[in-house]
């Protein structure tokens, strides 16, 4: 691995870690356990589009396990729905961006956003051993929607960015 | 945005819409159970059509759940897990309602007789 390389992982994986530990603190608008933003899949989408899935994969595991370390919820229940949801989401993201490339950036992020909730929901229905959970499925892909398109969009105005510089 | 995208989105609304219906449709007109599930492990079930004096019932884990239990209807009322989520879920009063709280591992569910 180069240092270059080991750099700049480090610094998305601040900066992941970063978000994920700033949206725990946002009040959820909606009362279903694991409903949020997704800030911090902006950053393992962006390293799946400047780098490859190695490198998405590093920053998503550091990511979580330093981000539930923060908010006190490390190897807890939060910990294991937010690194499920986070791996399914980078490994359906990656099929979107170099196997099926029939989508944008935003579609992408809405993709990842709904895997994340789908990977999240099967891991608490494994933990909690009831099925019943399912009923939020269609409420936590409603608001995938809207908050991949959020995220797709934050996206995109960085990558302007780093394309400039 | 592509029109893939505008497709995929249509596709996901149209499919979280048809479910919800579906759960709705699923949950008409029946005599309610709630069934309280800690640790996986069943701790009350309630008919909740004959509930006459509304109590409530402590479920200790990990945290405290204080759950409120009415005619018709049951609640978290109260608990001291760091999200509240299941606290702001509020009442359920229809078949298929749930509310979860994952820090103590606590479920309440309405089933059907």
């Amino acid at each position: 691995m180069s240092t270059k390389r080991i750099a700049l992982i480090a610094m998305l994986v601040a900066q992941a870690t970063i978000l994920h530990y700033l949206e725990g603190l946002l009040p959820n608008p909606i009362p279903i356990p694991g409903v949020k933003l997704g800030l911090a899949n902006i950053i393992t989408l962006l390293a799946l589009i400047l780098y490859d899935f190695k490198t998405a994969l590093n920053i998503v595991v550091l990511r979580t396990i330093l981000g539930s370390l923060l908010n006190g919820s490390l190897f807890g229940v939060g910990f294991f729905l937010s690194f499920t949801g986070a791996m399914v989401a980078t490994c359906m993201m990656v099929i979107l961006l170099r196997v099926f490339p029939v989508l944008s950036v935003i579609g992408v992020s809405v993709a990842g956003a709904i895997a994340h909730s789908v990977g999240q929901l099967l891991m608490a229905a494994l933990i909690i051993n009831q099925p019943g959970i399912f009923y939020y499925l269609p409420f936590m892909l409603l608001f995938s929607i809207p908050s991949g398109i959020i995220t797709g969009l934050l996206l995109k105005a960085l990558l302007k960015y780093i394309e400039k510089s | 945005m592509k029109k893939n995208d505008i497709l995929l989105i249509g596709i996901i609304a149209v499919i979280s819409l048809a479910l919800l219906l579906f759960f709705n449709i699923l949950g008409k007109g029946e005599r309610l159970i709630a069934v309280i599930v800690h640790n996986n492990q069943v701790v009350e079930r309630i008919d909740l059509s004959k509930v006459k004096e509304p109590r409530t019932i402590t479920v200790s884990g990990n945290y405290h759940n204080i759950i409120k239990v009415e005619k018709d209807r049951i609640r978290f009322e109260k608990s001291d897990c760091p999200e509240q989520i299941c606290v702001h879920t509020g009442w359920l009063s229809k078949f298929g309602d749930i509310a979860v709280c994952m820090p103590n591992k606590t479920i309440i569910d309405i089933e059907k007789k």
